[in-house]
C-alpha cells in the first residue's frame, strides 16, 4: 500500500487551449500540492474539464504545459500507478459486468487481479460486481469509475464533477474517502461547479472563469468562515479557542461564533478539551458570496 | 503489446452483442445462399455450386466490417475511449493492438462463415442429388477468399471507426458506400470500377472469375493496400485528435 510521504504534485504552466475561435483555457498557471484536497471550481463552461483533460493527455494544449510529477501524462511509464482519474464524460459498455470491466483495466495497467477485489471493497461495490453495468445507478457508476481510478494505488487522483449523480449520503461517503486519501499524503484534485460541494473537504481551492484563473489559495482565504457553536460549557470552550489564537465572539447564553477555523477544527478543540457540544455549524454563505463575486466580475465585459 | 491485443479479445468476449453478431452472420449466410438456390441457381453444375459458396463471403464480410467499426467508434459511443487512452496514453499502440486483434477476429469469423457456407451449399446440392466435391481446388480458393475478405474488412472497419469515431456515422458511410456509391461509380467508371474497395472485395471470393472483377490474387493485393492505407491515415489522425 501507499505509505511514504511524497511531494509530487500537478503543475500547470501558461496552459492555453483554443477550439477554433473559442478560447476554452486562457494562459492558466497553478500548482496542486500533495497531502491536500484541492477544489477546482468554476461555473459550467469555465474550462475545468478541458484543463483536466489536458493534464491527462486527452486534449492537446495550444500552448503551455500540464505536468504530473514533472512529466506529461504520455511520458508516464505506468500512468495508472501514478494518476487515477474519473472523468465526467466517461462511460462503460452497458453489457459488461463491473468486475470484468475492472479486470480489463487492471490488465492494461499491468496490475494483479487481486487489486480488483481490493478496490471493489474500497468503493463498496462487491455485491454488484457480477452484474452488468447497464443496470447500475448513476451513483454506482461513479463508484465504479472511482474503483478504476484507485486500481493502481496512485499518488494523484483527479476527479471531474464527482458529485454528479451522488445522493447526499454518497457525497458524505466520497468526502470521507477523499479526506482519508489526502491524509495518506496523496494529491487530490476535485472539480465542481458548486462551491458548497467541495467546501467541506477542500483545503485549497483554484477558481477559474472563462478559462482564466480567478483565485488560487487556501479555502480559508477565500472568505472568512464562520462557525457557530452551542455548548453548556461556554466559558471553557471560549478560553480553549482563544488560547489557540482564534477569533471568538460570544453570541448568547450558550452560543458563540468562531472565525478563521473550520467546524472540524472547533470540533477537535472540543474533543481535546473534553467539552460537550450540542450544536456545531459552519456557515458557507460568505464563501459562496466570494465565489460568485469572483466568477461574475467579468460578466459585464 | 500482447496484453493489449489480449484485452481486445476480452472486451469482445465479455459483451453479448459480439456473440449475437456471430449468430446473425451465420443466419444471413444460410438465408442468402438458400435465396440464391431457391431463385434457380444451377445446382448440378460446378459454376452453380461456386456461386452459392461465394455468397458466404460477401454476406459475412459486411457484418465483420460493422464489428470492426465498433472497435474504436463503439468506444466513443459508450464513452469508454477516455479510459482506454488513460490506461495506454500511446494511442498508436491502442490502434495497432485493435488492428491486430481484429485481423484475428476477422479470420475467426471468416472461418466460421466459410464452414456455414460449405454446409449450406452442400445441403442445397443434395436436394439436386449432387455432392459437394471437396477435391475441387476452386472450392478451397473460395474458402480462402471468404477468410481473406473477412480479415481485411475487419481491419478496414477498425480504421474507418477510428477515422469517423461516430458509430452510427461510420456504419452509415460504410453501407452507403457499398450499396450506393460504388454501384453508381461502377456504372460511370466501367472497367476501372474493379479497383474500388468493395469491387476488389467481391473479386477476392468470386469463382469462377468474373470478367468484370480483378483476379483473386490481384483483388487480395488491392484490398490489402486499401486496408493499409486506411490504417495509416487512421493512425495519423488518432494520435493527434482531442478526446473531449
Amino acid at each position: 500500500m501507499f505509505m511514504t510521504k511524497r511531494s509530487q504534485a500537478l503543475a500547470v504552466r501558461g496552459l492555453t487551449k483554443r477550439f477554433g475561435r473559442v478560447t476554452a483555457v486562457d494562459d492558466l498557471t497553478f500548482d496542486v500540492s500533495s497531502g491536500q484536497v484541492t477544489g477546482f471550481l468554476g461555473p459550467n463552461g469555465a474550462g475545468k474539464t478541458t484543463t483536466l483533460r489536458m493534464l491527462l493527455g486527452l486534449v492537446r494544449p495550444t500552448a503551455g504545459q500540464a505536468l504530473i510529477d514533472g512529466r506529461r501524462y504520455a511520458e508516464l511509464v505506468s500512468p495508472r500507478r501514478v494518476v487515477g482519474a474519473v472523468l465526467e464524460a466517461t462511460g462503460f459498455h452497458p453489457g459488461r459486468k463491473g468486475r470484468e470491466y475492472l479486470r480489463i483495466q487492471a490488465s492494461v495497467a499491468g496490475l494483479p487481479a487481486s487489486r480488483v477485489e481490493d478496490v471493489l471493497g474500497q468503493v463498496d461495490l462487491v455485491d454488484a460486481a457480477a452484474r452488468r453495468i447497464g443496470g447500475y445507478s448513476l451513483g454506482m457508476r461513479q463508484r465504479l469509475g472511482l474503483a478504476a481510478a484507485l486500481l493502481g494505488d496512485p499518488a494523484t487522483l483527479i476527479l471531474d464533477e464527482p458529485a454528479n449523480g451522488l445522493d447526499p449520503e454518497g457525497m458524505a461517503w466520497l468526502r470521507a474517502l477523499l479526506r482519508g486519501l489526502a491524509d495518506q499524503g496523496r494529491t487530490i484534485l476535485v472539480s465542481s461547479h458548486v462551491l458548497s460541494e467541495v467546501a467541506q473537504v477542500a483545503d485549497q481551492v483554484i477558481i477559474i472563469d472563462r478559462g482564466r484563473l480567478r483565485f488560487a489559495g487556501p479555502l480559508a482565504q477565500l472568505g472568512s468562515r464562520l462557525v457557530a457553536v452551542r455548548t453548556g460549557q461556554l466559558a471553557l470552550l471560549h478560553d480553549a479557542l482563544a488560547r489557540r489564537g482564534l477569533e471568538v465572539t460570544v453570541t448568547g447564553e450558550s452560543t458563540l461564533e468562531v472565525r478563521g477555523a473550520s467546524a472540524e477544527d472547533v470540533g477537535r478543540v472540543a474533543v481535546d478539551e473534553r467539552i460537550a457540544l450540542s450544536a456545531l455549524t459552519e456557515s458557507g454563505a460568505s464563501l459562496e458570496a466570494a465565489f460568485l463575486n469572483l466568477t461574475r466580475t467579468g460578466g459585464s465585459a | 503489446m500482447s496484453t493489449l491485443i489480449g484485452n481486445e479479445f476480452t472486451k469482445l468476449r465479455t459483451i453479448r452483442s459480439s456473440w449475437l453478431l456471430l449468430v446473425i452472420q451465420q443466419a444471413v449466410i444460410v438465408a442468402g445462399v438458400s435465396g440464391l438456390a431457391a431463385a434457380g441457381a444451377d445446382l448440378d453444375t460446378a459454376d452453380g455450386m461456386r456461386t452459392l459458396l461465394s455468397h458466404a463471403g460477401v454476406a459475412s464480410a459486411i457484418l465483420t466490417l460493422v464489428l470492426g467499426i465498433t472497435a474504436v467508434a463503439g468506444e466513443y459511443r459508450h464513452r469508454s475511449i477516455s479510459d482506454t487512452y488513460l490506461g495506454t496514453p500511446r494511442r498508436g499502440r491502442v490502434l495497432a493492438a485493435k488492428l491486430i486483434a481484429y485481423l484475428g477476429v476477422g479470420a475467426l469469423l471468416g472461418a466460421v462463415s466459410a464452414a456455414t457456407g460449405l454446409v449450406t451449399t452442400a445441403a442445397w446440392l443434395s436436394t439436386a442429388d449432387t455432392a459437394l466435391d471437396l477435391s475441387d481446388p476452386p472450392v478451397w480458393r473460395i474458402v480462402a477468399g471468404i477468410v481473406g475478405l473477412n480479415v481485411l474488412y475487419a481491419a478496414i472497419g477498425v480504421s474507418l471507426g477510428a477515422l469517423v469515431r461516430n458509430l452510427t456515422g461510420a456504419v452509415a458511410i460504410a453501407l452507403v458506400w457499398i450499396a450506393l456509391v460504388e454501384t453508381t461509380m461502377a456504372n460511370l467508371l466501367g472497367d476501372l470500377a474493379r479497383w474500388l474497395p468493395n469491387r476488389a472485395g467481391m473479386g477476392l471470393d468470386s469463382m469462377p472469375a468474373d470478367a468484370a472483377m480483378l483476379p483473386q490474387w490481384g483483388a487480395a493485393l488491392v484490398l490489402a493496400a486499401y486496408a493499409a492505407l486506411f490504417a495509416v491515415v487512421a493512425a495519423a489522425t488518432t494520435v493527434r485528435r482531442d478526446v473531449t
